[in-house]
């Protein structure tokens, strides 16, 4: 445990040493550490568990002092290279050998204890990011869920006020999330806008592509709300944007068998067989896609997920009741 | 200067120590190297100029130290130092996100601009909105270094301009704008090297996206301001200064009785001739203009530092001095190598660039491709040159001075910059491992397409 701190002092320290070098230097280039610090200072962390000496380490520290190096005035050049070399000295007597009996992902270990309540903290709010395959009711079991737990359920809405946010027309944009990217790419990329709209649309997503600009102000939103409240999330990545960001949340996974999910879509979208067997494998693969593209992860896969639920087994009241009992939160008990 | 007959190799050696110096002493002693370059280049220089003088005695020592030193580098490193301090005084303010797209487009369009700044001039203003862009990633240095590919070395091939061996074609006799005909090639290899990057930078993208890494892109628009503006003035001044420089000599004002330069005598037969004395002033009086009309905010907020230029000067008056006797050699054997063909043209001049300095190795194939009798061709004062020869020469000399760090002025530039502000360049092999892997197989397509 003392080792433990020793680590994550070292990373706030070296975090700290870049944010005050950076600015000194008075650049506008960018720092060395450009994410958050929780995650740069758990990524240190980890470097320096898996190579406490190692090349890796050293070039992330050097390419602080090019920069230190670089500061105009003596006096602050000194003092913080002066802290660069006790950092890089106390990083040299480091056990070596920590590293191999620690483990290492204990952040997800955490994630995945038998009652989910014990990863949030008294000021951590209730987050449950949904994910679901379409025509196995998880946007309904999701629904009643918030409603029993009387919290938020966010699903387009968080789409609605990334479109404000980026000040977008809603007509020339449509939900990635409920469609994935290839879809997207049809709809709203197609020919027939001028150049002026393309040059504007440029401007307006910062050179990025209108999926991409959307996918990062959805983040941001989510990671916002997370702070300030307790709520359903469906689909948008949620999930593992939280946990890149460490925020504390249950993620559940909702499907059914194939043919069931069929049957459901049959009835609900009034299609034949064949349409809604080729519609669900279209939007599978989109939302496999999708989910893919911003997250490297395998979209439905089990070890992404602290649960993964067959609604087929149980209908989606019961669904419901079965998570609000998982989460030691049933509201009549 | 009257050419030295059979220089031997062992001379060599002190260039070979201090390209190994460079390559190596950064990673076993980085603290070390930082401060003592100018100590370990004093080292390599001086152990070629003890051997060469005892050998070719004082007077000849000096006469070809001050030769390269006055005439080929003081030139190099006043354009290098001019262009770092102008493009320095301009800063590109606005919220672009670096992403595969932006990156593939901008480069697409540094890459066209190099023909018409110079590479040096168009790495020095790119290089760093690029670095700023991209700040908000972790997987980055693969964007530098195709930074290096194509800003600062292929985009050059379309104009005398552009890189200083064409310039040196233009003053031998070919055309202005006959470079231009290199474009379908410079599209060719933009199309296969663009594309590679894309994917690659795609997939650097993606990982960083799944680590939780965004850009901030909260308020809508870009809004995109140039602070420096007027500082284009003085580049234009610098591009001016090197187009003279290539124009003057051939002006009989600037001409003595029997044709050789007019200029200042140092020593012997070494002249810095007045072309490059008014070559050297005009970038002076940019530089200096260019500070006296900036405020020092906009150097701070490009994190201006001396310590790129620095390192670049130093290292490079060891490389310009030691490299002699490999240039001497090529000089007197180039004729004799039994290079007569296009894709072999192509290949000495490109190897040979990749480690020595490019313009010489230019001339001295272009000497050669001169002396072997064609009869139709481009003409030049060297002889008639067919075009196909002279397309393989000048895209070897261009294209491959991206084969290495030391392979052309602005690439050590960029390495230097981008160290300094948070980017991890690759070693000096690091580089050359891309280098082989992405740039190599495109020259070999190059060779079956268009030089054989």
């Amino acid at each position: 445990m003392e080792n433990k701190n020793k680590y994550y002092d070292i990373a706030e320290r070296i975090y700290d040493l870049d944010g005050e070098v950076y600015e000194c230097v008075g650049s506008s280039l960018g720092r060395t550490f450009t994410g958050d610090k929780r995650t740069c200072v758990e990524s240190l962390v980890k470097l320096m568990r898996t190579k406490p000496q190692g090349h890796l380490l050293r070039s992330e520290l050097a390419l602080i002092s090019n920069m230190a190096r670089t500061i105009r005035k003596d006096e602050d050049r000194s003092r913080l290279m002066r802290k660069y070399d006790e950092i890089l000295k106390e990083i040299a007597e480091l056990p070596a050998g920590f590293g191999k009996v620690e483990i290492l992902d204990e952040n997800r270990a955490k994630l995945n204890t038998s009652n989910l309540r014990q990863k949030f903290s008294k000021d951590d709010h209730l987050i449950i990011c949904i994910g679901r395959t379409h025509g196995s009711a998880g946007n309904d079991i999701g629904f009643a869920l918030a409603d029993a737990l009387r919290i938020n359920y966010y699903d387009a809405e968080i789409f609605n006020e990334v479109l404000r946010r980026l000040d977008a027309e809603k007509d020339s944009v449509v939900d990635v999330a409920d469609l994935g990217t290839n879809e997207i790419e049809n709809k709203y990329q197609g020919s027939g806008r001028t150049l002026k709209e393309r040059l504007k649309d440029f401007d307006r997503y910062h050179g990025l592509t209108k999926e991409d600009a959307i996918f990062f102000n959805q983040s941001d939103l989510i990671c916002k709300k997370a702070k300030e409240e307790d709520f359903i999330v469906m689909g948008r990545c949620a999930d593992v944007i939280l946990a890149n960001n460490h925020i504390p949340h249950i993620s559940i996974f909702i499907t059914a068998p194939f043919e069931q999910r069929v049957h459901r879509v049959m009835e609900v979208n009034n299609l034949d067989h064949k349409k809604a067997e080729r519609l669900l494998k279209k939007i599978d693969r989109q939302h496999s896609k999708y989910y893919n593209f911003y997250t490297g992860q395998k979209w439905g896969d089990a070890v992404n997920y602290d649960i993964c639920f067959n609604s087929a087994s149980y209908g989606i009241e019961e669904s419901v009741e079965i998570i609000e009992r998982m989460l030691n939160q049933h509201t009549n008990a | 200067m009257e050419e030295l007959s059979a220089i031997p190799v062992w001379l060599c050696i002190p260039f070979a120590g201090l390209l190994l110096s460079i390559a190596v002493m950064p990673l076993i002693k980085p603290d070390w190297w930082e401060k003592h370059q100018p100590l370990a280049v004093a080292f390599w220089s001086v152990l070629f100029i003890v051997p060469f003088a005892a050998k070719y005695g004082m007077f000849t020592m000096g006469e070809t130290v001050l030769e390269c030193v006055v005439n080929d580098y003081l030139t190099f490193i006043i354009l290098l130092f001019g262009l770092f301090c102008v493009a320095g005084n301009i800063t590109i303010d606005g919220e672009f996100a670096g992403s595969p797209r932006i990156n593939t487009a901008l480069f697409v369009l540094g890459t066209l601009l190099s023909s018409v700044i110079g590479t040096t001039g168009s790495s020095m203003l790119l290089v760093r909105p690029f670095i700023k862009m991209n700040s908000w990633r972790k997987r980055k240095s693969h964007i530098m270094i195709f930074f290096i590919f194509l800003i600062s070395n292929m985009g050059g091939c379309l104009t005398p301009i552009g890189d200083p061996p064409l310039l040196m074609g233009f003053m031998r006799g070919v055309p202005f704008f006959w470079s231009l005909k290199l474009f379908h090639i410079l599209i060719f290899n933009m199309i296969i090297l663009l594309t590679l990057f894309y994917f690659l930078d795609r997939r650097a993208y993606r990982k960083d996206i799944a680590e939780g890494r965004k850009p901030d892109i909260r308020e809508p628009g870009t809004h995109v301001r140039i602070v420096g503006l007027h500082n284009l003035i003085y580049v234009a001044m610098i591009v001016g200064a090197v187009i003279l420089s290539g124009m003057l000599p051939g002006m009989s004002a600037f001409q003595n009785a029997d044709g050789t330069v007019k200029g200042i005598h140092i020593l012997g037969e070494v002249t810095l001739g007045f072309p490059s004395v008014i070559e050297i002033v005009i970038i002076l009086l940019a530089a200096f203009l260019s500070f006296k009309t900036t405020k020092e905010e906009v150097r701070i907020r490009n994190h201006f530092t001396w310590g790129a230029i620095q390192e670049v000067a130093v290292l490079f008056i060891g490389i310009f001095i030691t490299m002699q006797p490999a240039l001497m050699i090529l000089k007197a054997n180039g004729a004799e190598l039994g290079i007569n063909k296009p894709f072999e043209m192509f290949w000495a001049t490109g190897a040979l660039s990749s480690f020595l300095d490019n313009t010489p190795t230019y001339l001295v194939f272009l000497t050669t491709a001169g002396a072997l009798g064609f009869k139709s061709g481009v003409v030049t004062t060297l002889g008639s040159v067919p075009v196909k020869m002279l397309e393989a020469i000048s895209c070897g000399a261009v294209f491959m001075g991206a084969n290495t760090y030391i392979g052309n002025a602005p690439n050590f530039m960029v390495k230097s910059m981008s160290d300094e502000n948070g980017v991890r360049m690759p070693s000096f092999f690091g580089y050359m491992v891309w280098s082989l892997t992405c740039l190599i197989p495109v020259f070999i397509i190059d060779m079956l397409v268009f030089f054989l």
